[in-house]
Order: structure tokens, then sequence, then C-alpha cells
């Protein structure tokens, strides 16, 4: 079970800051979060991804980082039942 | 559901929205009830500025008071003080600074973490 967190806009920097530092995170982009910079995150060796309908309507379809794997909200739900979630959005 | 032990992270600054006084009443009620859940309060971000010594507490005083007397004391993340340049002795003295591996093994002792 890995520490799931929620990043959206507002708290970013504090949830990234943690989750670069725990070797259990994984990270979802969430609403406005996929506007991040999640090279922080990815070059620590952690899993990201991102809500695939946040991506698309903000236009950002084939501009989200390499490494960053997409997924919907079917697959979100699936992520939070199997892990420990940490709410920053 | 047997007792459980949960980390309530508070991010929001407190006035102009409901969460850092709602969030304490979660708390609250996470620790009555038939399971008395096992609770750690945490400041984290813009959420440390409730931490500080003087800040109104008229609509989460009978949160806190509760807590204290069940033994919970909150805690804020040394290294959001430290980013927002506020002192050590700026905060109030019933709450605990802790530092960032502190901040992980609660994470990590926790069964649930709820944000607010």
């Amino acid at each position: 079970m890995a520490n799931l967190y929620l990043i959206g806009k507002p708290f970013a920097d504090t949830a990234v800051g943690l989750a670069r530092e725990d070797p259990g995170a994984e990270v979802v982009l969430l609403q406005d979060g996929v506007y991040l910079s999640v090279q922080a995150l990815l070059a620590a060796g952690k899993k990201v991804y991102a809500v695939s309908s946040d991506v698309d309507r903000r236009g950002l379809s084939g501009k989200i980082g390499r490494g960053v794997g997409l997924i919907d909200y079917p697959q979100l739900v699936d992520l939070l039942l199997a892990n420990k979630v940490l709410n920053f959005v | 559901m047997a007792q459980r032990r949960i980390l309530f992270t508070i991010n929001h600054a407190p006035f102009g929205s409901i969460h850092y006084t709602e969030g304490l009443r979660a708390v609250l009620g996470a620790t009555s009830g038939i399971d008395e859940h096992e609770v750690d309060v945490l400041y984290l971000g813009d959420g440390v500025y409730f931490a500080l010594r003087g800040v109104d507490r008229s609509d989460t005083l009978k949160y806190i008071d509760t807590l204290a007397k069940a033994g919970r004391k909150l805690k804020v993340d040394q290294l959001s003080l430290e980013e927002r340049r506020i002192a050590r002795e700026d905060v109030a003295p019933d709450v605990e600074v802790i530092s960032r591996p502190a901040v992980r093994e609660l994470i990590a002792k926790a069964d649930f973490t709820a944000g607010f």
C-alpha cells in the first residue's frame, strides 16, 4: 500500500515537498494540480498520475509531462481504495 | 469498525473558510462515539497560521479544550513555519512543533488521513 498524495494547486508546495521525501509516495494530480511541474517527483522516482478529464478540459492533452500516467475516474477510485490517501486538494 | 488511528491535516489558513473549524469538529467526532478513534491533528502549509499565539479561537475553543482534556495536543509542521518565517516563540504554547521526519512518522502510523 502506497501513500497516495492527491494534489491540487492551492497546497501544492507542501504536498510536493512531503511526497518527494516519502519513500512510499505515489501522486495523483487533480483539477489545477495538472498544471504543476512534476520533474522533481519523477526525478525522485515517484509514480505520478493525472486525471485525464482534468487534463483534457484544460487543453493539455499531449502536453502533460512524459512519465505521468493518465487515469480516468474509475482508475482513481481503484487507487483511492487500494492506498492510504493524503488529501491536498 | 474497531478503533483506528486517524491523522487530520489542516492546510487551510484560519478564517475566510470553514475548513479550520470544521476540521477540528471532525476530529472531535472521530474521538467520540463507540470507537473513540486515536487522532492526531497536524497543521501544514498555510494551515500553520492557526498555531500563532494570539489567533482568535472563539469559534474553536470548545473543540481544542475537549481535545486537550483527552490528552491530544495540536501539532504544527516546523518546515511550514520556517518557510513562512514564523519563529517558534510566536507559536501558541499549547501547540507542539514537530520536524518533517516526525510528520512522516505520523503519516506512517495513521490508518487513515483526512485533509481540511
